[in-house]
């Protein structure tokens, strides 16, 4: 009986998110797609500027954006404008006097390995991965892939603060200083409650997945809050 | 083959001498160590000795069965316990300043303005100095464009309730000293004069911290500067910090009345103020040649703290606290961290306060029927030995190079214990207060630390700065290369250098700080407690006219302990080093050796 009204909520969910995916074939002027009107907040435009080459500035974090980070998704999985999340994660990193630098990584969709693409690119060893539903990973260099420092794994629980934070902690990591972990907050209801539409918004962000494609280097233009 | 087991039962260890003394000269053919099952002087401990013999026995070839005769140790009744009261506390009034220390304020320097709220730049018309407050609502955007906006008046610095002080900075047409991460923002009074500092990384600030420079700045009179000291003194040492001046602010230090501490014995009853400080206590402990009781002053601080200790050990030793008799107290003076009371951005400072040890004199503990029950177990003689003091003393004659007049010391976790034996053969031995357990309440309480466990961990391994995956540098500043990543949880930390791997700790605290916290905590317990002991049971209570003090127990085997006291002691003239029972235990096993020693005589 609970069998068929799950599979009735996740045929709902399915629904609307295979309408989001093709806003190009069905336009509809009174439900606006992401990608006609973005979220309220912020926004970010980028200048992709080829290869991204390896820094040598020890004190830049590398920030690598997943392939659909407001391409294709604009805001996480709880409607955080994806632009107010770079603009907390570069103040966090701002205000501990270092400097952040974006790439976007297209080879795959996998926030622990976007992070540690970032970290050895990194001129500080310390990057930073973020997948476009907000899942997050502090990495370094000489870490293998699936390890890390920090992992905010739970998307839906991840707010701005934390965002803040974890620009915070990756600039301390940079600095060689031993931040406390950004407190993760764990909610067993995150998992029933999201898992099926962070599956599906990790499908999206998958497609556009080019595999063996190198990581661009980015220039964020403008960030508008 | 005769073969003699000698049996130590401690508070952490049970270990065990085997000897075959059928030559009329005991051989020594194995030894054992293991931990202690239940509480010393109890009959749970008679597993932990069946387990201990039987070991040795392996060792040496035999069986349990072949053994002819074991000894134990008639124990010392002794037990300690430790505790900590704060003295002082430090109180600002009218919210006079801010002494916390942002990891991260924006800028350099020094302004004075007045304070106004961030939202009434615009509407403002004075011309200032100002300086700007603003409150969580307001991002570092908005902040700085209103900085920026209000061209038509000074802003000569701003203190901000979220952590942007570098932010700010970073987005203002004319910069100015910022302090951020001020938590009670609201309680900064507005329409005030009040002055912002901020120091360059890793300097410090000198106008703040100056009674003559707040005196400069504010403009005040020889009356007014003697008024600002304390806030002065208290912001030495910081990075930043912001001084508001308020018509009745102050920044006090008050003593926390602490209650009385009374030493009963010979010659006569004396009482002392706790809040007076360690140096006082120990003094007054001094003037007494006997001390049959110490008290506290019943309904005070530390009236309950001493009735805890009492409680505490009345269960240990199944007796009414009423009877506890505690015979020895060592008070050190130490710094403990504590939230400033009227702060505005959660400052802690550092207070004083007294850790206190304790040491208990039982009741002769229950060896008799320990060894009764062995008896009954393994079917064959077990004897009480003599007094653990002198079995101890004959173990460690066996250290290569010790002669008589000898002492030793036994550094245990709760007592420190001390015994002569003069060239006539007159034995004299003494137990002290505060041992092992003493350091870790200082260390834990001097580093804010949660758990007594991490204490326990800084005091007994050396630490290191893991710099990167790849290496380490230790505390003595070589470095340690590795050819595997070390795991991320130890990334750029400061570790404990277990035996068993890397322990992080959570301190934002430079590793030499926490060395040294560390050092000078097992300095003013053990290196005070070894000289206290030795001027005691020295014939001529001068440490001098000890010749040789070897140093045995638990704490001996730390691996800077021994040194500390090697190096305070060579200070009198004395040979002092760790015992090394046998030529071949270390400071372990002295007691059990010396039980097989005195077999037969």
């Amino acid at each position: 009986m609970s069998t068929t009204i799950d599979e009735a909520t996740l045929k709902s969910i399915i629904a609307e998110v295979m309408r989001e995916l093709q806003p190009d074939v069905q336009p509809k002027a009174s439900t606006p797609t992401a990608k006609q009107d973005p979220p309220q907040g912020g926004r970010i435009s980028f200048e992709e500027k080829g290869e991204a080459q390896r820094g040598t500035d020890p004190t830049e974090v590398v920030i690598a954006l997943a392939p659909g980070f407001s391409t294709q998704q604009f805001e996480t999985i709880t409607g955080l404008p994806h632009g107010d999340v770079i603009k907390e994660v570069c103040a966090g990193i701002e205000e501990e006097g270092l400097t952040y630098r974006f790439i976007r990584v297209l080879r795959t969709s996998d926030v622990g390995f976007i992070a540690h693409d970032a970290a050895k690119l990194s001129g500080s060893g310390i990057g930073i991965g973020i997948q476009s539903k907000g899942t997050t990973v502090i990495h370094q260099r000489d870490l293998p892939p699936l390890s890390n420092l920090e992992l905010f794994s739970q998307a839906p629980l991840i707010d701005l603060e934390t965002f803040r934070a974890i620009g915070k902690n990756a600039a301390k990591y940079a600095q060689g200083e031993s931040p406390q972990p950004v407190p993760v907050r764990n909610d067993q209801m995150a998992r029933p409650k999201y898992q099926a539409i962070a599956a599906l918004l990790h499908i999206k962000e998958t497609q556009l997945v080019q595999q063996g494609a190198k990581a661009r280097e980015l220039k964020v233009q403008a960030v508008r809050s | 083959m005769e073969l003699v087991a000698g049996v130590d039962i401690g508070n952490a260890t049970t270990e065990v001498a085997l000897a075959d003394v059928s030559a009329g000269k005991p051989e020594f053919l194995s030894s054992s160590i293991i931990p202690t099952t239940g509480i010393k002087g109890t009959s749970e401990n008679v597993n932990g000795v069946f387990q201990a013999l039987t070991v040795a026995c392996e060792r040496a070839g035999h069986r349990i069965e072949d053994l002819s005769r074991i000894r134990i140790n008639e124990a010392a009744p002794v037990i300690g316990d430790v505790a900590m009261e704060t003295i002082t506390e430090t109180i600002i009034t009218e919210s006079t300043m801010i002494g916390h220390n942002p990891s991260t304020p924006g800028g350099l320097g020094i302004g004075v303005g007045t304070t106004i709220d961030v939202d009434a730049l615009a509407s403002e018309r004075g011309r200032g100095p100002w300086i700007v407050v603003a409150d969580r609502s307001h991002d570092h955007d908005q902040i700085a464009r209103l900085i920026n906006e209000a061209t038509h008046l000074e802003v000569t610095g701003a203190v901000l309730q979220r952590d942007d002080g570098v932010l700010v900075h970073n987005r203002l047409a004319h910069k100015m000293p910022i302090v951020d991460e001020v938590s009670l923002i609201e309680k900064v009074p507005r329409g005030m004069l009040a002055a912002i500092e901020v120091a360059s990384p890793g300097h410090i600030i000198e106008t703040l911290a100056n009674p003559f420079g707040i005196a400069t700045l504010f403009g005040l009179g020889a009356e007014d500067t003697r008024s600002v000291v304390p806030i002065a003194r208290s912001l030495v040492g910081n990075r930043s910090a912001v001084v508001i001046k308020t018509p009745a602010g102050d920044v006090k230090e008050r003593r926390i009345p602490a209650g009385k501490l009374i030493f009963e014995g010979q010659p006569q009853s004396l009482e002392v103020d706790v809040d007076r400080g360690a140096e006082e206590i120990m003094t007054t402990s001094r003037r007494l040649t006997d001390v049959s009781d110490i008290r506290g002053e019943p309904g005070t601080n530390v009236g309950g703290m001493m009735e805890k200790v009492r409680v505490v050990m009345g269960n240990l030793t199944n007796t009414q606290p009423r009877d506890i008799r505690i015979n020895d107290l060592l008070a050190v003076d130490t710094q403990v961290p504590q939230v400033v009371s009227g702060g505005l951005a959660n400052e802690f400072s550092m207070e004083a306060a007294v850790g206190i040890a304790v040491m208990v004199k039982a009741d002769r503990l229950q060896m008799q029927s320990i060894a009764t029950q062995l008896t009954d177990r393994i079917g064959m003689p077990v004897e009480v030995g003599g007094v653990e003091a002198d079995m101890a003393i004959r173990g460690a004659l066996t250290t290569p190079g010790t002669d008589v007049p000898i002492a030793i010391l036994d550094m245990g976790a709760g007592s420190t214990d001390a015994a002569v034996l003069r060239t006539d053969g007159q034995g004299r031995s003494i137990h002290l207060a505060g041992a092992g357990n003493m350091v870790t309440l200082l260390i834990q309480s001097e580093l804010g630390l949660e758990l007594f466990d991490t204490a326990e961990d800084i005091k007994r391994h050396p630490l290191a700065k893991v710099e990167s995956l790849f290496n380490i540098r230790h505390e003595d500043g070589t470095v340690e290369f590795f050819d595997e990543p070390l795991p991320p949880s130890v990334f750029a930390r400061t570790v404990v250098l277990k035996p068993d791997g890397m322990v992080p700790l959570d301190l934002d605290k430079p590793v030499e700080h926490i060395r040294q916290v560390r050092i000078r905590a097992k300095e003013r317990v053990f290196v005070t407690n070894a000289i206290r002991a030795l001027e005691r049971v020295s014939p001529t209570n001068n440490v001098r006219d000890i010749a040789f003090v070897v140093l045995v127990g638990g704490s001996a085997m730390d691996f800077e302990i021994p040194q500390l006291v090697t190096r305070a002691l060579a200070d009198h003239r004395v040979v002092a080093g760790r015992a090394n029972i046998r030529g071949t235990e270390g400071p372990r096993n002295a007691v059990a050796t010396g039980l097989v020693l005195s077999w037969g005589q």
